[in-house]
């Protein structure tokens, strides 16, 4: 047996380019699907308003992006691990009214970064709570984050309050202002990059970084892929399980307070309903809602997108009413296309 | 080392003299609710032995497996490994002590790529368990790498970085094997490995094995198949209802007494096949095609009949199935059954056309496994079975059903049940059973006895046999060569998408139908 024929059949090297082939390339790679749909849509819009591409109108792109991009990463994390969660919503709204309300009662003069800790670990807190439920009741993680993210959201309308906070504290209002980049155009507009697009940039590195470069990211995959395989192999599927939920609640906490800055208002009633969205961001990105895939840079070109449809559709004179079709027929795009994708 | 050394290299592989066994096992027990699963085994491995756990499906093998793996703890009862007692077995322990175990089902992550599949074990055995390390990618891909390497399989960039699931099952199945050596295994378990295979693959599988032995790691395989346990050699094992019945040489006993303790009854391999009387034309299949997978197939059969079909796996012998079953349909040629023109171009053309199906991989492509043995087999002839209201009418679904199931002899107490209480064997026969409903001409069964014990086999080889006495043409198509000499009149053997050869099967030698099978391949690597 020593002149064994090789029996595996690796896909051949690309030698000659074909149509097919780049196809097949394509569905191997479902990012740059993204990313051909949204060089389409700069280029349409583009071409009929070339306001599209100044500066500050990117740089709104880019500030809408942030607290979409913060969730997409948690998400991210969640679906690849074969879950699914709707409450991170709930959880950053809970954090950051009641933080905000927090710091100015009581502690007025807490700075940013002990605010940025706090919501964090509160994020997480809940997050790890999804996580233990959702392992040690053995449930659908749909069914237990419908119900965790009622849950948190009444307790704040109930238990915490209803008002609006107008004048946000002086730690977080100066964060909003504070820019990371400021473009002044010829005709005299100031454009601001604000700070909090780092804290996206960070997250998403760290997120990286954690998912590729790590045994709890690998693991984490595994078990999006099979969890019972995975869990035969020496997994450990509660570690996982409480991992991905407290991560994304972490990103949550984040996330609340990233959108209190920016807008300097905290408003209990903000964020509720925009989760199926971020979830199809993730979706256009190219993580399966099955599991066991996705990636950081699929994610943030899907946020992008997303983004982009809902902010410049404006632009070319399409009403706002539209931009949902749209974001609509981009989904069952992706999904068509996604679903390609070879398997055996 | 000679290709066909198995038999003859270790004819001795009797219990040694003073060597402290790696693994031994005294008295485990095991229930689950308030079935015995294993009621007192006890047995010992040796560095560098082979060995074969044996019996029929139940008798509690598999749930040694699981406590060897430590994926369940033994209820009571001893565990040593190199003499030395161990309490709780986790699954990281059973692997940092050297245990790897090759599941039927080949366990690999479907998402992650190659070198992933093969290197992350180890490091996670070396972190104890503990998720919150870095990774260490260069080291991923050199045990990788060598472990590939081991089973003969590339190791370019490429290949580590492909996905497992697009990958084909023999090379899944090595992939499988490279994890299990690659974090210096001393007990390899493998359950079932060559289910999947076809007689090539499992000569590679061989020969892996044979390096392994000689580098001192025992091999447990974990199987029901006599003809691979002969020609392997090596100790068996053999279980029955939660006992072990007996250990001797594989070498030293025929089939027949392997068969008899695990079954406990004798089973002789006569053919099954006598005095078969053959009616009138019933189908005729013309030059049936469809690219990339067989070209002008023709052949035609008469009622009574039972054909064989066998090749490797990328014979077309799989597609060739599926085409006459409506399944995946030709592209030109026709089937005429009773002169009839009656091509399928969708399995409901099939049904309607008096052909049942019974497809290779049952659990996903035939049954309903949630649903009751009820629900399984009308499930074609709802249409027969609705009442004046055009609703199903459950008494007499019923009544067919049981009329089914005691017919082929299913062991069940109630039709009510879940397909899944069911051994494989009678699943099997319930899926058969669904097809009898339709009263077909024309039976095509795709690998009848897959993962199918000894004693169930032969109750399903005795249905074939009568179905065709009745006058039901019967097409088999498998890779399980005695089971096709057993069976059928004549035998077709396909290579590249063409049928190349077709036997008489009476007095025909296996031997010259493997040949047969695998001219080229043999050709090919020069044995």
């Amino acid at each position: 047996m020593t002149d064994m024929t090789s029996p595996a059949t690796a896909p051949a090297p690309l030698d000659k380019p074909s149509a097919a082939r780049i196809w097949h390339w394509l569905l191997r790679h479902p990012p740059v699907f993204t990313l051909i749909m949204i060089v389409l849509v700069c280029a349409v819009v583009g071409s009929i308003n070339p306001d599209f591409w100044q500066v500050a109108n990117l740089f709104d792109i880019l500030r809408a992006s942030t607290v979409r991009g913060l969730f997409a990463l948690g998400v991210l994390v969640v679906l690849a691990s074969g879950g699914i969660d709707v409450s991170f919503t709930a959880i950053a709204a809970f954090v950051m009214y009641s933080i905000t309300m927090l710091v100015t009662n009581w502690m007025p003069d807490m700075p940013m970064p002990v605010i940025l800790v706090l919501a964090a670990a509160g994020g997480a807190c809940f997050g790890a709570l999804n996580g233990l439920l959702i392992h040690s009741l053995r449930a659908p993680s749909l069914i237990v984050t419908i119900g965790t993210q009622y849950v948190i959201r009444s307790f704040l309308l109930t238990f915490v309050g209803t008002a609006l906070f107008m004048n946000i504290p002086v730690s977080m209002e100066s964060f909003g202002k504070l820019a990371l980049f400021t473009h002044h155009s010829a005709n005299g507009t100031i454009s601001v990059l604000p700070a909090s697009v780092l804290v996206l940039a960070v997250a998403a590195v760290l997120t990286w970084w954690i998912l590729q470069r790590t045994l709890i990211g690998r693991a984490v995959y595994a078990v999006g892929g099979n969890p019972g395989i995975a869990e035969r192999l020496g997994y450990n599927l509660r570690v996982v399980h409480v991992f991905v939920f407290a991560y994304a609640g972490l990103l949550a906490g984040i996330a609340g307070i990233m959108h209190v800055s920016s807008n300097r208002l905290a408003n209990p009633f903000d964020l509720a309903g925009t989760e199926l969205e971020i979830i199809a961001a993730v979706v256009l990105g190219g993580a399966r809602i099955t599991g066991g895939s996705g990636s950081v840079i699929g994610t943030m070109l899907g946020v992008v997108l997303i983004t982009l449809v809902s902010n410049v559709l404006i632009l070319v004179g399409i009403p706002s009413t539209w931009q949902l079709a749209i974001v609509g027929v981009f989904i069952v795009l992706a999904g068509a296309v996604f679903s390609l994708r070879p398997k055996r | 080392m000679q290709p066909k050394s198995t038999d003859a290299s270790h004819p001795d592989t009797g219990p040694s003299k003073a060597v402290v066994p790696f693994l031994e096992i005294r008295d485990v027990q095991k229930s689950f609710g308030g079935v015995r699963a294993l009621k007192g085994v006890s047995f010992a491995i040796e560095p560098g032995q082979i060995y074969h756990l044996m019996g029929e499906n139940g008798c509690g093998k598999s749930t040694l497996i699981k406590i060897l793996s430590g994926a369940q703890p033994a209820d009571t009862g001893e565990l040593l490994i190199d003499g030395k007692p161990v309490g709780k077995l986790t699954p990281v322990a059973a692997l940092a002590a050297g245990i790897e175990t090759v599941y039927q089902d080949l366990s690999l992550l479907p998402n992650l790529s190659v070198a992933e599949n093969v290197g992350l074990t180890q490091q996670l055995v070396a972190s104890a368990g503990k998720l919150a390390r870095r990774l260490d990618l260069g080291r991923m891909r050199e045990t990788a790498t060598q472990a590939l390497t081991a089973v003969n399989l590339p190791t370019d960039r490429l290949f580590l970085s492909t996905r497992t699931d697009e990958l084909p099952i023999a090379t899944r199945q090595l992939i499988a094997i490279a994890r299990a050596i690659a974090s210096d295994a001393r007990l390899v378990i493998m359950d079932e490995p060559t289910t999947a295979l076809t007689k090539r693959e499992v000569d590679n599988l061989i020969g892996v094995v044979d390096r392994l032995r000689a580098k001192g790691v025992a091999v447990l395989f974990v199987t029901h198949k006599l003809d691979e346990c002969k020609s392997i050699g090596g100790r068996a094992v053999i279980m029955r209802d939660g006992l072990k019945v007996a250990e001797c040489d594989v070498a030293g006993h025929s089939k027949t007494e392997l068969a008899f303790w695990m079954t406990g009854k004798v089973l002789d391999e006569a053919r099954y096949r006598d005095n078969p009387v053959f009616g009138d034309d019933l189908l005729s299949v013309d030059n049936l095609s469809r690219r990339n997978a067989f070209a002008d197939v023709s052949f035609s059969m008469r009622r009574g009949e039972i054909i064989g079909i066998t090749g490797l796996l990328d014979s077309g012998r799989n597609e060739l199935a599926l085409a006459m079953a409506g399944v995946i349909p030709a592209d030109t040629g026709r089937i005429r059954l009773n002169s009839a023109d009656v091509t399928p171009k969708t399995p409901a053309d099939a049904i309607a056309a008096g052909i049942g199906y019974v497809p290779e991989d049952r659990l996903s492509e035939g049954l309903f496994l949630e649903k009751s043995i009820q629900e399984n087999i009308v499930m074609p002839v709802l249409d027969r079975l609705r009442n004046a209201f055009g609703i199903v009418d459950g008494r007499r679904s019923r009544a067919l059903a049981e009329r089914t199931i005691a017919d082929l002899q299913v062991a069940t107490p109630d039709v009510a049940n879940r397909v899944q209480s069911l051994s494989g064997g009678n699943q099997q026969r319930v899926l058969i059973g669904r097809w009898l409903t339709i009263n077909p001409k024309l039976l095509i069964l795709h690998g009848p006895t897959v993962g199918v014990d000894v004693g169930s086999k032969d109750t399903i080889f005795r249905i074939i046999q009568r179905l065709a006495d009745e006058g039901m043409g019967v097409v088999i198509i498998s890779d399980d060569l005695p089971e096709l000499l057993q069976n059928c009149d004549r035998i077709m053997v396909m290579r590249k998408g063409s049928v190349v050869e077709t036997f008489q099967a009476e007095g025909l030698a296996e031997e010259t139908l493997y040949r047969a099978l695998v001219q080229e391949t043999t050709a090919r690597t020069g044995q």
